[in-house]
Formats: C-alpha cells, structure tokens, sequence
C-alpha cells in the first residue's frame, strides 16, 4: 500500500511489514549502541566524557538488584515532584477557575501570573532554598511553582472559549451559571486542561531534580551530582536514565488520564464508552422501543 | 374563529452600539400553529430578530409581546435551533436529547421515554448510544431537533438549521420537519437565505432587507398543505417567488454595493 499524503513526520515511509519495521529498529538501535559501544571500548571516545552503554548499563543494573539504592532515591524524587505537581496545579487550575468566573479577577488580578509566567522560574531556585530549607519542602515549592503555569492559562483559556452557540442554548434552556459551568465549561475545557497538566507534569519534574541539584541529601539529582563530583560517569549516566525512566512513567500516566477521560475524541474510545451506556440504560430503563 | 397571536412585535427594534441598527420598526403579527420563513440577505437582521423573541438579547424599542407578556428572558415555551447542532459531544445522542430536563430537573422515566420517542421521531433508531462525532452532520443536526422537541416548547425558532447541509439532506429535513411542527399547536419561525426554501415551507414569509434591517413584506403563501415537491414547479409558486425578489430588488437597487 502507498503511503501518499500520509500522516506527519512519517510521511513518505515506505509501509513495512510488521517483522521488517522490527528489523529495521533493531538495525538504528545497533547502530547507535553498538557503534557507541565499540568506540568506547576502543578508546575512541573517553570513557570520563561518554562511558560505554554496557558500563551504564551495568550501573542500572547494580543500582536496583545489587544494592538496591536507588529505589529510596527514585521514591523521594517522585514523591517531591508529584506533591509539587498537585500542589501547583491546585493552585493553577483554583486561579483560573477564580478568574473565569470573576471578571475583576481576571482584569486586575491575571496579568500579575504572566508576569509570573516569563519569570524563569527556576531562577527562584536560591529563594526557594532560602524559604523553604534543604528538605523535601524546598523541592515541592519549586516543581509547584515551575509547574503551576501552564494549568493556569489552559483551563482558563478552556472555560473562557466557549463556542457562542452552546452558550445561548443553554441560556435558552434556562441553565443556571452553575449547570453551565458543570455541563459546558468544564466538558469542553477538559482536553486544553489536561494538555496543559501534561506540561505541568514535565515542568513539576524539572523543578525536583533542579532543586536537589542545587542542595538535597535525598533524590535522583542529588545522587546524579555525587557521581559527577566524583567523576563517576557510568554512574551519572544511569541517574540520567532513572530521571527518563521517572519522566516516561509520569508521562504514560497522563496519557493513560488522557486515553479514559477524553473518549470522546477516539473513534476506538466512543464505541466502547457508547456500547458501555447502552447496557446500563438497557439495564435501568429496559427497552422503550420493546 | 379569532386567531389566537402568540407573537406580535410593534415599532420593535434593535441597535448594538452607535451605529448599528439591526433591527428598526418591526411590526408583525403571528398567529398560533403558523409557519413564518424570514427570509434576507446575510446582515439583514434575521437573527437578531430571532434571538429578541428568544429573550436572548433585549430590545432597544417598540414592543415584542409572546402569550401577551412582554418578553424579559428566555422562557420555556420558546426553544431554538442553530445552523450548527451544538451537541455535547461527551454525551451521546440521547443523554444531549435529555440536556433540557436535566437543567430544569425534570429527569424522570417518563423524560426518558420521550427522548427515546424524539429520536424514533426524527429517524435516528439505532442511533441513541453515538456520540456526535460518530454521526454525519444531518444526524447531528436530527439530534438537535430532537432536544428541540425534548424542551417541550410550541415555538419554535429555528436559524438556518439545515443551512450548512448539502441540498438532498435539507430537503429531506424541511419535509420531515414540516412533517413534526403540521398542526394548530406548534409556531415556527425558520430563518433562511433561500426564497424557494422560504416559501415551499411557509404559510407566510417575511422578506427582511438590510441597513437598516427592516421587515421590507409579508407574503401569505396560498399554496395547498401539505406541501409536496411538483408544487415548487407550478406558475402560483414562481409567482411567489417574484415577489420575494421584486421586494429584495427594489429595496437593493438605489443601495451602494
Ligand atoms: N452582538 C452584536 N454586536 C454588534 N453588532 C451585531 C451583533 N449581532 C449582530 N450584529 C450586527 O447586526 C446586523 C444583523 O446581524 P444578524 O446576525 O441579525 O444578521 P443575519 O440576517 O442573521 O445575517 P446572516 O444571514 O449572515 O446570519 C449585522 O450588521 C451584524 O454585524
Ligand atoms: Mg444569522
């Protein structure tokens, strides 16, 4: 089957059979490690500046089934930035929600969060330290306030944009603000909304490593920062990839939320959630048509 | 028999802003169980006109009584339809059918059995369990109707409802319509740029014109009920069709482009 004006990026693949694409990703995946690895061990590369995959490899290993100390680290470090990540997007999101409400809210109140927004916001980490101490305190404040703006701006864009139509039905049907906001708003903002938790999830992870990197006894980049001062790079590249593990975790989780809550953006989904209404009305009301 | 009216609009009008005079001196009378097609050209004032009798917006002037009350807000007996369906599309066809009760709290089974009934009625058996964007646009545009018919109201206001749909559909639609809203009980208002439409479905067309917007005629259309399609072909109905476009004319012509 051609492929023309297929989608995106991989516009003009040429379609393969399944047991060739997986031929074709073990092929790119050898040739990157295993040119890597030959390098490396070849001396072609300095072990001190790229160490050989299997030697981090073999680190990763060491670190969760030979001592196992890396799972206390992992837990802090996830835990900081999931507490960061609630926190921030509680507040983000009870902003926003306040100020689509309120319009003297939005008018003098919003503009002070953009302010905010192009503040880089790690260049608070010292404060951050400052105020909250070396613990895990400091750590959530920062992946809180790295992570609160994009949940911000996303549901109030989501509640404020709603389609002009939808608001004179429900105006014509007698709906009060609070039905609207439930029935309307909400539904409607939901994909924005959670698009932007995807970001804050990103940014709350950022904000914990960041954090512990700049003062921590605890976490994934405080134990990265170790290896490093100790030119242990076998080891800091296996942070690394914790810190990848911890991001792909974090980010299959959003996707799973996205995935359930939003069936009604996949064809897959809407059959299943429809076929699933069908048998709970069949079962509480009977059949009407019988 | 009187005539029972049930909308009468004296020197009614409507002015956004400065400038804009969307609607100035209306008058006009509509009697119960009638079918009105307004008809115009884009900007005319259609619209607006729609959504004053809605209760959407308020008047500037003049008066717009329905029931005679005068109109102050939405009100339940007035329900409307969109050339867009503007379905929910989290909630599947007969949880959107069931949208009106919900808000008014009136959730019951015997509400359930009439969404059930509504999208039976608009031919959407089979079809109570899709959500929106499984359906084709003149399916979604049945739904609506059907949620129209859910809210109970026996006026009804409908802005260009099938107007984004391709031709067979909508003449399939205004039939099926014409069909529901038949009889002494049901008012219809139904907004359209096409003369033809406007007066295959009508017992009487206002022909709006623009800047400002202004009820230019009302036509009684004396065509035999129910209306069938040879109809559109005889020399009564192309007659009628003149005189839409010699109202429209004559006003357009001393107008700049
Ligand atoms: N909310 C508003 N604020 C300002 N001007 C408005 C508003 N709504 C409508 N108008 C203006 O009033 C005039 C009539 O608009 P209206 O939408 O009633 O026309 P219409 O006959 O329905 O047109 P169309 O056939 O394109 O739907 C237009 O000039 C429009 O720009
Ligand atoms: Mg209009």
């Amino acid at each position: 089957m051609s492929d023309i004006g297929s989608d995106g990026v991989l516009a003009g693949v040429k379609e393969l059979s399944p047991i060739q694409k997986l031929a074709m990703h073990g092929l790119v995946f050898l040739i990157i490690f295993g040119g890597w690895e030959v390098g490396a061990r070849l001396g072609y590369v300095n072990e001190l500046i790229l160490p050989a995959p299997t030697s981090i490899a073999y680190r990763l290993y060491e670190m969760f089934f030979v001592t196992g100390s890396i799972y206390w680290h992992y837990i802090i470090t996830m835990y900081e930035a999931t507490m960061g990540f609630i926190i921030g997007v509680s507040i983000g999101m009870g902003l926003a929600i306040t100020a689509a409400i309120s319009p003297v809210f939005r008018r003098y109140w919003a503009p002070y969060a953009v302010v905010f927004n192009v503040t880089p916001g790690i260049a608070v980490t010292p404060f951050i330290i400052a105020w909250f101490g070396f613990g895990w305190s400091s750590k959530i404040a920062l992946a809180a306030l790295v992570c609160f703006f994009p949940p911000f701006i996303n549901t109030l864009t989501g509640l404020l944009h709603i389609d002009k139509d939808a608001t004179e039905l429900f105006r014509s049907l007698g709906s009060t603000k609070k039905q609207f906001f439930w029935k309307c708003q909400i539904p409607s903002a939901l994909p924005i909304i959670i698009a932007g938790l995807k970001l804050a999830m990103t940014g709350a992870l950022i904000g914990t490593i960041v954090a512990q990197f700049f003062s921590a006894s605890e976490g994934v980049g405080i134990l990265m920062q170790r290896f490093a001062f100790r030119l242990n790079m076998d080891g800091s590249f296996a942070a690394l990839i914790v810190m990848s593990l911890m991001g792909l975790s974090l980010f299959t989780l959003m996707e799973y939320m996205d995935y359930k809550v939003l069936y009604w953006r996949r064809h897959s989904r809407m059959e299943e959630v429809g076929s699933k209404r069908k048998r709970k009305w069949l079962a509480e009301n009977g059949d009407f048509s019988a | 028999m009187a005539e029972e009216l049930v909308i009468q609009g004296s020197a009614l009008g409507k002015q956004f802003g400065e400038n804009v005079i969307a609607v100035e001196d209306a008058n006009f009378t509509i009697p119960r169980g009638s079918f009105i097609s307004l008809v115009g050209p884009s900007g005319c004032g259609k619209s607006t006109l729609l959504r004053l009798i809605s209760g959407l917006i308020e008047k500037s002037g003049g008066d717009l009584l329905v029931r005679n009350a005068e109109v102050v807000g939405p009100r339940s007996d007035i329900g409307m339809m969109f050339q867009k369906a503007v379905l929910l599309d989290w909630r599947t066809s007969i949880e959107n059918v069931l949208l009106p009760d919900e808000i008014r709290g009136t959730i019951d089974t015997d509400a359930k059995k009439r969404a059930w009934d509504h999208l039976q009625l608009v031919g959407l058996k089979d079809f109570e369990f899709s959500f929106p964007r499984q359906l084709s646009g003149g399916m979604q545009q049945r739904v609506a109707l059907a949620r129209l018919l859910q809210t109970g109201a026996d006026i009804m206001l409908l802005d260009e409802p099938f107007g984004a749909l391709d031709e067979f559909t909508r003449e399939r639609l205004n039939d099926e319509l014409l069909r529901i809203v038949e009889g002494p009980d049901i008012t219809t208002i139904f907004v359209t740029h096409n003369i033809q439409e406007a007066i295959y479905l009508a017992d009487q067309v206002f022909v709006m014109t623009p800047r400002p917007g202004r009820i230019a005629a009302q036509i009684e259309i004396d065509l035999p009920t129910p209306r069938n399609i040879d109809m559109t072909t005889t020399p009564e109905f192309n007659n009628y069709v003149q005189q839409v476009r010699d109202v429209l004319a004559g006003h357009l012509d001393g107008q700049p482009l």
